[in-house]
């Protein structure tokens, strides 16, 4: 079977064929893009934290009648929790990694803000930390019992702090950050002791997210928020429980806001969860109508030339002859189809990137996606084509 | 002549079952999408106090580093909101119509009632004016006297919710209510209010549900214990070792609105905010040009960039599905129209002009375009739903109103009728003689 | 009631021109009953369409009813067909979705009638032509003779001036003709003008006068003897 006179067919009767092809490109465009979206997302979401994030949840205690001793309440509850069967390390912190609360400042290397200024999200933590988050140390040691201080809240100052690589990285690009002494402001200066491989700050949409430091301080203050790591598995028997034990421990305050680590990443990540389901969502409806409208079309395509093939059959075309027929003419118009596709959608990426900052199509997705347009519509055109070959050639002699 | 168009579309469509399906579930299932996506781009960026949204002006005083702007990206901004020393010295003028300096924080409640543990509550501490300037209707009481923002007193107005949660729904104003260790006196309970955005406050999540619990702005200097919990922004090296070295600092986390009526009081404001920033300037602040800013509540969401770029992606992908299930509807239109020549062509012959088909078939597209609007109406009801499961800000952002209800009729018929423009002008086009030989 | 004087109709492809009507004249006056004859490609059918102003013509004029309707837009064209001139087809071109009342009813809906007058034309129509109690059938319930029994009802509904039928009778059997063929003389005879184009010269017999076109123009305008004996219409293919 030739190409060329199925299309000088389609050319004369193109109304169809342009439609088809129209239709083919702009849904080219659009489920390129939305993949493309839809697979930065889950990247996003899938991104490794550096924490165990499935075993760690957080629970608050706060006091409220006024005179309270913030060193025994800490000690006290720690040590009920760290104590609680199936948890592995507990500590107080500022915040809590990926739930996007959070504070961070610049740090620079020389005092008085002088030379490069490296933006660090910080948190307060005690020597648990590295443990409770399951964070490791690539270099240095860990705080020690001794280096956590007791301040308040207007004043904390401390001597040493740790920092993941990328935050180190930064700062020192030639790699002797361990053992450096860095500065906050015009504060005092800071040792880094150690370096954590890998950690998540607070917002996961800042892309600074991995520049890290921790500070070896109890912030005293009626509020204190602690953070447990259970053994694996075990979080929501201990999640279930805590709010009860510590509340035994002392009537006289409220224990609040229980909530596992990965419900607070859920929330962050919430806008790009919705994002990657509408959008796949939209791709497979788009995908579906996309087909019907193949369908639809070579029905009736099949339907305005019975007579026409009847006289192929009769002449002497095989069902197969048809059958191919179809196939050839709907390849040959989601060609055309993706050519133009393919061209909309880079430009629609451009517009993406240019209005919206978003990232720049990776250009493997549009052989992809060509591909599975054209398997798309011959697979739809299938089902017409057979009806079509099964018209009796003796249709040919009739006159309707 | 309308009716017997409506009785020949339905014939027509009945002809046809499953082509006429298609185009229904074609344009609903476009209609669907668009309105999903649609729904929550308008919610987000919708005008929450449409009444006041002219004469409510959001303040801004470009009190930042002198050696880089507060936004690298948005070079011409200011920062978003004050610090404490300057919403002081502005609460002193007496030019707007109203006016409320305010932030976020948290308190404790303790409640008597032994069956109400106690329980943290998001607090916003404003002025008076706040309520009045924002239109927040109360359902018992009202604010505190305008002396209050002078002189502080421990009172406080209630959310609907909180007062349902600690005095079971009562008319608790003249009651005690016990805030961390302090009692204040409860003066005001709200009706229910959550405007969608949060307009008066955008920093702190413009989606969050309204203030458990608002208290007056005098109180923020004795409330060293429990500061503001919303976004705080510093840019100097400042030893701050005290509450009081911080509510001096340059650090800003203060929101300021004013009410100007006029054009004439919004140029008096601007002059007197730029008065105040020359004569701070000669005591050695405020370093940058001078880029003091009163924005309007009306423009003020977009200047905030409230609606997220996401968003703005769904809607235009949401509109290119739609393009697709529009040619979709074209090409099953021009397949129906091809299998009506005949009759069209008997009709012309009978008398029927071009004009009188156009309009018998524009009917018929017409119907299959409300059809397909009430089916998307449909599918956008279960998409809503789906964005819904997601919780947080989306729960308040995924309804659908009557407005958005027309909007989806009138975008159903629309591209319904764009549809059809194409095929039912070749169908009108077919010569009367063409096909009356052979049948 | 119909004069055409010099028309001439081309049609064009991208290849080739083809002169379907040349220097064309015909004069129908009223209450007559012509028959129109020729071989196939011989004109007929344009001049029938040219008549019936469902097509256009390249030159030459015609007047229908005293009028010159042969620049008229799209919508007069379409009142003038609607209020003046009656179809039959050959293949009765009834509304297969309709059913008999409705499908006499399509020319009165564009007549703007309102629907007592369009009933009552409905039915006194449908009782000419014998159909009377059939008027909830759907054509397919019908036969080829009553479908056009239906079509002739519909074309007589607006109380056309002129009634123009191409080949009535060349789908149905010989005693379905003949009754069709008595139905239109009998219409005839009540004062509407006919014009019957067939390529049956026995049938063309029965007309008062017929006129017979070659290749476009027409070839002779005497009439006919009056038929000695009864004519028996011929089916066709």
């Amino acid at each position: 079977m030739e190409i060329r006179p199925i299309l000088s067919a389609l050319l004369r009767n193109r109304t169809g064929a342009v439609l088809i092809a129209l239709q083919i490109a702009v849904t080219l465009a659009v489920v390129i893009n939305a993949a493309h979206i839809v697979k930065q997302r889950l990247d996003l979401i899938g991104r490794p934290t550096g924490m165990d994030v499935a075993n760690i949840f957080e629970v608050h205690s706060f006091d409220f009648a006024g005179e309270f001793n913030y060193r025994e309440r800490v000690r006290g509850d720690l040590e009920l929790l760290r104590n609680m069967p199936g948890v592995r390390a507990a500590t107080v912190m500022n915040q809590v990694p990926l739930s996007g609360g959070g504070s961070s400042s610049g740090y620079f290397r020389e005092p008085e803000r002088e030379g490069p200024e490296v933006a660090g999200n910080h948190f307060t933590v005690d020597e648990q930390a590295v443990d409770t988050l399951g964070v490791s140390l690539s270099a240095g040691r860990n705080f020690r019992l001794e280096e956590i201080d007791y301040m308040d809240l207007d004043n904390v100052d401390v001597d040493s702090v740790l920092v993941t690589a990328a935050f180190a990285e930064r700062l020192f690009p030639d790699g002797d950050a361990l053992g450096s002494t860095i500065y906050s402001g015009g504060g005092d200066p800071l040792t880094i002791i150690g370096i954590i491989e890998h950690m998540h700050g607070s917002w996961v949409d800042w892309e600074e997210l991995d520049q890290v430091v921790l500070l070896p301080v109890y912030v005293e203050q009626d509020f204190v928020r602690y953070v447990v790591r259970t053994e694996p598995g075990r979080r929501d028997e201990v999640l279930g429980i805590v709010e009860q034990k510590l509340s035994e421990l002392d009537r006289e305050r409220a224990v609040r806001g229980v909530r596992s680590m990965e419900e607070l990443a859920a929330e962050s990540y919430r806008g790009d969860r919705m994002m990657a389901v509408l959008l796949t969502a939209v791709i497979f409806l788009l995908i579906a109508i996309t087909a019907l409208g193949i369908v639809g079309l070579a029905s009736f395509s099949v339907k305005s030339r019975t007579k026409q093939i009847g006289t192929r059959r009769a002449i002497g075309a095989s069902r197969f002859d048809i059958v191919r027929y179809f196939l050839v003419e709907n390849w040959l118009i989601t060609t055309g189809g993706v050519i133009l596709g393919s061209v909309l959608a880079v430009a629609f990426n451009l517009w993406l990137v240019r209005t919206f900052e978003l990232p720049k199509l990776d250009f493997i997705y549009i052989p992809l996606g060509i591909l599975a347009l054209w398997i798309l519509g011959q697979l739809a055109v299938l089902g017409p084509a057979r009806r079509a070959a099964s018209i009796a050639p003796a249709i040919a002699t009739r006159t309707v | 002549m309308f009716r017997y168009y409506l009785r020949l579309a339905l014939l027509s469509l009945k002809r046809n079952p499953i082509l006429s399906t298609l185009m229904v579930a074609a344009i609903g299932i476009g209609i669907g999408v668009c309105m999903t996506a649609l729904t929550v781009y308008y919610l987000m960026s919708a005008d929450p106090i449409p009444a006041k949204s002219s004469q409510l002006f959001a303040v801004q005083l470009d009190s930042w580093d002198p050696n880089q702007p507060v936004s690298e990206a948005r070079p011409e901004q200011a920062p978003w909101q004050l610090t404490y020393r300057d919403a002081m010295a502005l609460r002193e003028s007496d030019i707007a119509t109203h006016e409320t300096a305010m932030y976020y924080s948290a308190r404790i409640v303790v409640s008597e009632n032994e069956a109400v543990p106690p329980f943290l509550a998001w607090v916003r501490l404003a002025d008076a004016d706040f309520f009045s300037m924002f239109g927040v209707p109360f359902l018992y009481g009202g604010p505190w006297s305008s002396e209050v923002d002078e002189t502080a007193r421990p009172v406080v107005v209630l959310s609907k919710r909180t007062n349902e949660q600690v005095f079971g729904g009562a008319n608790s104003v003249g009651s005690d209510l016990q805030l961390d260790d302090q009692i204040y006196r409860v003066v005001g309970v709200l009706e229910e209010w959550n405007p969608i955005p949060k307009i008066y406050d955008v920093n702190n999540g413009p989606f969050n549900d309204t203030e458990d619990i608002f208290l007056p702005f005098s109180l923020a200097e004795l409330a060293s214990d429990r500061r503001s919990e919303g976004n705080t922004s510093c840019w100097k090296d400042e030893d701050i070792t005290s509450y009081t070295g911080f509510l001096n600092s340059e650090c800003v986390w203060i929101q300021y609105w004013a009410e100007l009526d006029s054009p004439a009081q919004v140029r008096e404001y601007q002059a007197f905010l730029d008065n105040y920033v020359r004569e701070q300037q000669r005591l050695g602040r405020f370093e940058r040009p001078l880029n003091n800013r009163l924005t309007s509540a009306r423009d003020w969401l977009d200047v905030r960039e409230v609606v997220r770029d996401d968003n703005r992606v769904l809607v235009s992908l949401a509109f290119m599905f739609l393009a697709v299930c529009v040619l979709n509807t074209v090409g099953l239109l021009l397949a129906k129209f091809a299998g009506k020549a005949p009759q069209i062509s008997l009709r012309r012959a009978l008398g029927a002009s071009r004009g009188t088909t156009f309009a018998q078939y524009l009917v018929e597209i017409g119907l299959v375009g409300i059809a397909g609007g009430l089916l998307g109406l449909g599918l956008a009801f279960l998409g809503l739903a789906g964005v819904r499961s997601f919780e947080g800000e989306y729960s308040k952002l995924a309804h659908l109103d009557p407005v958005l209800v027309g909007a989806a009729i009138l975008i159903a018929l629309l591209s319904s009728l764009a549809a059809g423009l194409y095929p039912t002008w070749r169908a009108c086009r077919i010569p009367p003689a063409a096909h009356l030989k052979t049948q | 009631m119909l004069k055409m004087q010099h028309v001439s109709k081309i049609y064009r492809t991208d290849l080739v021109e083809t002169h379907a009507l040349r220097d064309f004249g015909v004069h129908v006056r009223e209450g007559e009953f012509i028959a129109v004859t020729g071989p196939s490609g011989s004109g007929k059918t344009t001049f029938l369409n040219i008549a019936g102003l469902l097509e256009t013509f390249d030159g030459g004029s015609y007047l229908l009813d005293g009028e010159d309707v042969g620049r008229l837009n799209d919508r007069r064209r379409s009142r003038v067909r609607n209020e003046k001139i009656g179809f039959i087809f050959q293949g009765f071109n009834l509304i297969p979705d309709l059913n008999v009342f409705d499908n006499v009813d399509v020319p009165l809906r564009y007549r703007g009638f309102d629907a007592a007058e369009r009933r009552r034309r409905i039915e006194s129509t449908l009782d000419l032509v014998g159909l009377g109690s059939r008027s909830k059938h759907i054509p397919a319930q019908l036969s080829g003779g009553q479908q056009q029994r239906v079509a002739i009802a519909r074309a007589l509904a607006g109380s056309p001036r002129i009634l123009l039928a191409d080949e009535p009778t060349g789908n149905l059997d010989s005693l379905m003709a003949r009754q069709i063929l008595e139905l239109i003389e009998d219409i005839n005879a009540r004062g509407t003008t006919i014009v019957m184009v067939t390529h049956d010269p026995e049938l063309a017999r029965r007309a008062a006068r017929s006129i017979h076109i070659i290749d476009g123009k027409v070839s002779d305008l005497e009439p006919f003897d009056p038929p000695a004996v009864a004519i028996e219409a011929r089916a066709s293919a």
